[in-house]
């Protein structure tokens, strides 16, 4: 009886919130597959094509959506490892003794309180104005230039914004992972005389696998999908050099009036970065262990 | 048992329900209010306004609350960024939330909203429209322009003679004077239009016909690599790449202010950039000289914007766009906001212009003298230059050894793909 009304409670309260996904999740998603068929304008009044798997095949050729697809599993590889070795370093950080932690949280945090876009424009000045300064302030003018116009320092320069951007909210899962270490494990270890780095391989580490589980997943999900910051910060540019997967497909979409073959491009990315989201977390969940 | 299965699940269709009315009441509710002052009469009628042209948006809108007070009709303007103007556009017709009032860039965008433009052919203003400014599709006229426009070098009259860059020559012998003398020979800037966009026009704007040549371009039978034009023009962008600072680290602003601090002697710019150097109080006097491939003496002008009627929209509304565009095109006020405000050279010949400012005039003499060539642009396949043109310019810019030859053959490869 009991659970009979709990039930309906919770179909009462789900409801509101399954219409909500409904509407502008998953029925704008299986109308993109559909679109995914035809070949078509965007223009209401143009005429639809049916084109069957034809969007899908010319993938396969499109040499700047190849370039986009690497570009981005660069991007990805370097913003996660450096995304998570930066967060584990200021959540090591502020959990010792430091008499500065508070302050230092709250800081290391505030960048992820800014929207990517602000971001973006933000540091857009510091690479023009304040880095050109520095390298020719300093003479160092091969590391301090304007990133954003070099083909391949403009990727760098978007995983270091990113990692800025990123790296104290994943912090913040980090300080909740080694909080939640009990503390007697830790005064054990000491009392059998293990090392600090002994501690954080053979006990921390290990005990902060949940903590790993949900901060690579985070990552690498928002890393694949990045758009705002490539938006405002390079634009894609220069020469296309940093035109990520999301904006590719804003650029066939919007830019060249292909919805259909757009949309096409939208289902692979949906298929990719589920494999790889749903393959990580399939693979660090293994690693997990229980006390 | 029985029973409370059924009291939930019916209590759960009436939260559904609920929702469901909750939402299509509310829009019932404004509906209804448009249906009103529909069948009111044409004072509370709306109309809105949505175009690309940023520089003109907060003039625009004291014009609309002027013909608010006349006339009593609301006017709304939209607000955009002027970069993805099109893209916005397109979304905003898809889900019927539409202006009654927009702009074009020219005919390849009007072919792409042929559903969508009204007729403006038997408007009292359409004859007055100066001869081949008109945008037609199907031969009727669909747009009408905000005025006619020119670019070329917009130049420092202090630190360059118009002699000095009457042809490939004297044009490359001045940026490299200026260049030991540190000062930019020839301003661009990085956005697409400013650093390709406008200055790719000429070769193409000096063939016999270019509306033949993009023609044959598109299908193939001649390529810009084998054209002399293209070819006098890659040279011309090679002499800008070796004695200007790249212009991928310049905005729009950036350009303009430096050419007003005298930082720059010239900037590749159209009579629009005056109203930033009004701002600016330059000291100095400017002026517009044509750009010198194959030594022309003939500046670039056209039309870069045309007002269009939402054809789609309920009959009230259309008419009241257009009553809207007719009070603008033949009522002192509008004429005045033309000229003085948005500072547009009249496309109309009833328009008067007096006062322009001193790159206008270099417009309006030229166009006056027949000293013109066309925008070529007009007539390129959509988007061509944010997409395909802008990244090889910025890779011809970014590479020390890329050539102006090889420069035109990634045009040509950018064309291809523009065009597939």
């Amino acid at each position: 009886m009991q659970n009979k009304i709990n039930k309906g409670w919770y179909l009462l309260f789900t409801a509101p919130l399954f219409i909500i996904f409904l509407t502008v999740v998953v029925i704008p998603f299986v109308i993109g597959i559909y679109y995914s068929f035809f070949k078509w304008d965007g223009i209401a009044a143009n005429p639809k094509v049916f084109v069957g798997f034809d969007n899908f095949i010319k993938l396969f050729g499109d040499t700047r959506f190849l370039e986009s697809t690497w570009k981005t599993t660069l991007f990805t590889i370097l913003a996660v490892i450096s995304v998570n070795i930066v967060g584990l370093v200021f959540a090591l950080l502020v959990t010792s003794k430091l008499r500065t932690s508070n302050a230092a949280r709250t800081m290391v945090f505030m960048p992820y309180l800014i929207g990517g876009l602000i971001l973006g424009y933000i540091w857009q000045f510091i690479f023009l104005d304040v880095f050109t300064l520095i390298g020719e302030v300093t003479g160092l003018e091969n590391v301090f230039f304007n990133w954003l116009i070099d083909m391949d320092f403009a990727l760098y320069a978007l995983v270091f914004v990113f990692t800025w951007q990123m790296a104290g909210y994943i912090m913040i899962i980090y300080i909740a992972g080694i909080h939640s270490i009990p503390n007697d494990v830790m005064e054990a270890s000491m009392i059998d005389g293990a090392s600090w780095w002994q501690r954080l391989k053979n006990i921390t580490f290990p005990l902060l696998m949940p903590a790993f589980t949900i901060s690579l997943f985070l990552t690498l999900s928002s890393a694949f999908k990045i758009y705002d910051v490539n938006l405002s910060l390079t634009g894609g540019g220069p020469a296309n050099s940093t035109e990520m997967f999301a904006m590719n497909i804003y650029n066939e979409i919007f830019g060249y009036g292909n919805y259909g073959y757009g949309q096409a491009k939208a289902i692979i990315f949906f298929l990719i970065v589920a494999a790889i989201t749903l393959t990580q977390v399939y693979i660090t969940k293994k690693r997990e262990v229980e006390l | 048992m029985k029973f409370q299965k059924r009291t939930w699940s019916s209590l759960f269709i009436i939260a559904l329900l609920l929702l469901l009315s909750a939402c299509s009441g509310s829009d019932e509710g404004s509906t209804g209010k448009e249906n009103n002052g529909d069948s009111d009469e044409a004072s509370t009628q709306k109309i809105t306004i949505f175009q690309s042209k940023v520089e003109i948006s907060d003039q625009l809108e004291a014009l609309a609350k002027e013909y608010t007070t006349e006339t009593g009709v609301e006017v709304e303007v939209w607000g955009t960024t002027g970069d993805d103007y099109f893209e916005q556009l397109q979304i905003r017709l898809n889900s019927d939330q539409g202006p009654s009032i927009f702009s074009l860039q020219n005919v390849t965008e009007a072919e792409k909203m042929k559903s969508y433009v009204a007729d403006l052919s038997s408007e009292e203003y359409a004859k007055d429209i100066a001869p081949g400014m008109e945008l037609k599709v199907d031969d009727q006229i669909v747009g009408v322009p905000y005025g006619v426009e020119g670019f070329g070098l917009v130049y420092n009259k202090d630190l360059v003679k118009p002699e000095d860059v009457a042809d490939y020559k004297s044009f490359v012998s001045t940026l490299e004077k200026l260049k030991a003398e540190d000062i930019t020979g020839l301003g661009l800037s990085k956005e697409a239009y400013f650093l390709i966009g406008h200055i790719s026009n000429y070769p193409f704007s000096l063939q016999s016909d270019h509306y033949e040549f993009i023609d044959n371009l598109t299908s193939g039978d001649v390529t810009m690599a084998k054209t002399k034009e293209f070819q006098e023009f890659g040279k011309f962008m090679e002499a800008i790449k070796a004695n200007t600072p790249s212009p991928l680290d310049v905005t729009y602003d950036k350009e303009v202010g430096d050419f007003a601090a005298g930082k720059s002697a010239m900037i590749h710019q159209g009579n629009w950039a005056y109203g930033m150097l009004a701002d600016f109080d330059v000291d100095f006097e400017v002026g517009m000289l044509p750009f010198p491939l194959n030594g022309t003496d003939k500046l670039a002008v056209g039309v870069g914007n045309n007002w269009a009627v939402n054809g789609k929209k309920d009959e009230a509304e259309t008419k009241a766009a257009k009553d809207f565009l007719n009070w603008m095109f033949t009522s002192e006020t509008g004429h005045r906001y033309i000229v003085e405000e948005f500072g547009f050279v009249p496309a109309l010949t009833t328009i008067e212009a007096n006062d322009l400012d001193p790159l206008s005039q270099d417009v309006l003499n030229a166009s006056n003298s027949g000293q013109t060539i066309p925008w070529a642009q007009n007539y390129y396949p959509a988007n061509i230059v944010p997409n395909d043109f802008a990244p090889k310019a910025e890779e011809f810019f970014l590479s020390k050894d890329m050539t102006g030859e090889e420069f035109i053959e990634n045009l040509d490869d950018a064309w291809k793909n523009a065009v597939k």
